[in-house]
């Protein structure tokens, strides 16, 4: 089957995808508790969206179609506290984080969906291992060629999304030593990794994905784990790098941090993306997973050693008009903060030291989510 | 020929344990039934009055052994007791009240009907609103299950064990004092020996995580400190006269409020729970005596069936308001069934306390004897109707 053609949308509008951890309160561990909790959430109109997901210990969320950070952050703050409420029924803590901390892949159990169970079935352990919890935005384009530019365009700026969400230290109850352990689990699929390198969806669609197609390792788009794809039935692109951050002000924050780098791409004021670009693409993502906003990235045109924390900074300054066109400057300053105090992975470990252990890291994850 | 047969009865524990656990492994493994119906069967059938393998139980170091095994059981549920959930659905809690209360009264009138004593209904229908924390932790480890119903039998397992406790200790102390005159004495005796052991357990729970944070080595040493402490914990309450269930549960609780970590890994305190829980399980069973079994064998069978109807209905009953579906509801209540090991605890504490009466309950030890095999399968299937426990532990 052809890829569909690329369906319209208003540019620059949003939409943020969170996958949660579900925890049990009497032990800190993850816990099946998705089809239970689905059920308590039927009976009452929920604000936005929400799904099972691949093992039943997770669950994803998503905000409807915005075009403002602030209604945006309202609305999953309010989704927050409606899961936050049904979890206190049914003592279930909800908590962010790209990893949890001590949970074992093994004990993990896959959704009874027909879709997961034959991932499952083809990807074996590494369905299990993929327990991991992201961020996706989705970004409005107003055309395929659009998108591919834009999708090219901000691989320069993966590193912002990895450093600034990061909150992934911890893997089967030990330090990782990166900041977002999650990537690499994702990096494991064969599919995973860049998009190729065309500006015309055109070619994308009737050559890459055809040929693809032929190949029969592939069906639809969603066989792709791209940091970012198109979506060309919402007629988006879809960052894919970001940790579940612990609290949805960073979501919400993230995504207008996006809205804003993509308003500025379309400007094309910059130089256009290359085949070039993706020498330094590899190294600089693993820069920001492995050493967070302490990383250093080299610039894809110049070479230049950036370190990434000041890179973040001169960008979120650089973003101020378009996020006073698009009304998020509160978001641009959130994390500015963030890029100076450290991030999420940086407060888990604190947490770690001050706890004691995994499970009162665990613990103070679950209140920090709650907002209190 | 004497020395041979002190020899053979110097064997004759370590023998039994031996072979619960291989009949435990194997029935485990062909049936898929729970490993410790096994053991509680193979105790049965040693022990004195039925195959005379097993010497009769006399208390003593025996009993204080089967006491730390439960003591063990009990930590752990209590550490995964979150009361800050009995405060934000308090559903649970009106939950637990009412399905031990219909419970009570269900089981009174049953003795009633079959002609018990006063003394005897009384005692009958507070045993009965207990349900087994060894069976119900044993059993929720084993399957590794996790869901709403493993939630709410552990919660309500631990509630209705400190009901239980109060007013089996009650009726204990109505029967000291013989009158109903001091009736406001003996509940308040009960209440003074559950403040007691709680307040003891609670202190155990503030000073070991203390001392482990004092040595720096929450992860690794934190079981064998929570081990030794509860062995602790359960010879000091044994001593004086106070409840090792409440302590060691008030242990759990307070050590897991204090955020200390009990990892997955060493769930039911590893090797040493495991051999333990074989010497508890075929201790209970072997204190059991056929033919009182048989004797009781009628009115059990309607206690077992009047208990099963309270506790389903009880928890049914609030399963809408406190967030779960009916069906849920129901095999939340269905899970509640098992009764056997702490029944048989209280019993032998009781007859250390003095009161013989209790060897006039036929129905309690054929209670027990029941449910030691059939409460275990029970929990088990109506955790996998729930589809709480993973399919690949099932049985076939």
């Amino acid at each position: 089957m052809p890829l569909e053609p690329f369906a319209t949308s208003a540019p620059l509008t949003f939409g943020v995808e969170l996958e949660l951890q579900l925890v049990s309160l009497s032990d800190f561990d993850l816990t099946p508790a998705s089809p239970d909790l689905m059920h308590l959430l039927k009976r009452k109109p929920f604000p936005g969206n929400v799904t099972p997901e691949i093992t039943e210990s997770m669950i994803e969320i998503n905000s409807s179609v915005q075009t403002d950070y602030r209604t945006l952050l309202a609305e999953l703050l309010e989704i927050r506290d409606t899961l936050v409420a049904a979890g206190d029924v049914l003592n279930i803590g909800i908590a962010g984080g790209g990893t949890h901390p001590f949970q074992h892949w093994s004990e993990q159990r896959i959704s009874a969906k027909p879709r997961y169970q034959e991932l499952s079935a083809l990807y074996g352990y590494l369905a299990k291992q993929f327990t991991v919890f992201g961020q996706h935005v989705h970004i409005g384009c107003a055309s395929g060629d659009d998108a591919l530019f834009l999708l090219h365009a901000l691989s320069r700026y993966i590193p912002h999304f990895i450093a600034l969400s990061a909150s992934s230290p911890f893997v089967q109850g030990h330090d990782s030593g990166f900041d977002s352990a999650r990537l690499n689990s994702v990096s494991a699929f064969p599919l995973s990794g860049r998009a190729p390198f065309t500006l015309s969806w055109a070619d994308f669609a009737d050559v890459y994905f055809a040929k693809m197609e032929r190949t029969r390792i592939i069906r639809s788009m969603k066989d792709f784990y791209w940091d970012l794809r198109p979506k060309p039935e919402y007629g988006t692109i879809e960052l894919r790098v970001c940790d579940t951050p612990l609290t949805v002000e960073r979501a919400a924050a993230l995504a207008a941090y996006l809205q804003a780098l993509c308003r500025h791409l379309l400007e094309r004021k910059e130089a256009p993306p290359l085949e070039d670009d993706y020498l330094v693409y590899n190294y600089n993502r693993f820069q920001a997973s492995r050493f967070g906003l302490d990383g250093v990235i080299t610039h894809p045109k110049t070479y230049e050693q950036l370190p990434l924390r000041e890179d973040i900074i001169a960008t979120l300054d650089l973003m101020e008009p378009h996020a006073q066109a698009l009304g998020s400057l509160d978001a641009l300053l959130h994390l500015a903060a963030t890029a100076s105090d450290g991030g999420d992975a940086s407060f888990l470990r604190g947490q770690h030291e001050r706890q004691g252990s995994t499970e009162g890291m665990v613990d103070a994850a679950i209140r920090r989510f709650r907002g209190r | 020929m004497q020395e041979f047969l002190s020899v053979l009865t110097s064997l004759a524990w370590p023998f039994a344990i031996t072979l619960a656990w291989l009949v435990g492994e194997f029935g485990q493994r062909w049936t898929g039934l729970p490993r410790i119906s096994f053991y509680g069967l193979v105790g049965f059938i040693l022990a004195a009055p039925q195959l005379g393998v097993l010497p009769l139980p006399e208390g003593g170091t025996t009993l204080l052994l089967a006491d730390v095994g439960f003591g063990l059981i009990l930590f752990e549920l209590g550490y995964r007791i979150n009361l800050r959930w009995l405060r934000t659905n308090p559903w649970i809690g009106i939950t637990g009240l009412v399905e031990a209360g219909l419970t009570f009264v269900g089981v009174y009138l049953v003795a009633n009907a079959f002609g018990a004593a006063l003394i005897d209904r009384l005692m009958l229908a507070s045993l009965s609103m207990a349900t087994s924390p060894a069976t119900v932790v044993r059993v929720i480890n084993e399957q590794k299950s996790s869901g709403q119903v493993t939630e709410r039998a552990l919660h309500l397992c631990a509630l209705n064990c400190v009901l239980a406790v109060f007013a089996f200790n009650a009726t204990v102390g109505l029967w000291i004092f013989r009158t109903f005159e001091d009736v406001g004495d003996a509940l308040w005796n009960s209440l003074v020996v559950l403040g007691v052991s709680a307040f003891t357990g609670a202190v155990f729970g503030l000073v070991v995580p203390g001392v482990l944070r004092l040595l720096g080595k929450l992860a690794q040493d934190a079981t064998v400190a929570f081990a030794l402490a509860v062995i602790l914990l359960v010879a000091i309450t044994y001593a004086l006269g106070l409840s090792p269930v409440v302590a060691a549960l008030a242990f759990g609780l307070t050590a897991r409020h204090r955020r200390v970590a009990f990892s997955q890994a060493q769930r039911n305190f590893g090797a040493l729970g495991e051999l333990l829980t074989v010497v508890l399980f075929v201790f209970a069973a072997s204190t059991l005596d056929w033919r009182r079994v048989w004797a009781g064998a009628a009115l059990a069978v309607a206690l077992v069936l009047v208990r099963l109807i309270a506790k389903t209905a009880g928890v049914t009953a609030f399963a809408h308001l406190s967030g779960i579906s009916w069906r849920k509801g129901m095999l939340t209540g269905v899970a509640l069934t098992p009764l056997s090991v702490f029944v048989i605890l209280l019993i032998e504490h009781a007859r250390h306390a003095g009161v013989q009466v209790v060897e006039e309950l036929r129905a309690v030890a054929a209670v027990t004897m029941l449910l030691e095999v059939f409460g275990p399968i029970i929990l088990q299937r109506a955790l996998v109707w729930a589809r709480e426990a993973p399919e690949s532990h099932h049985a076939a």
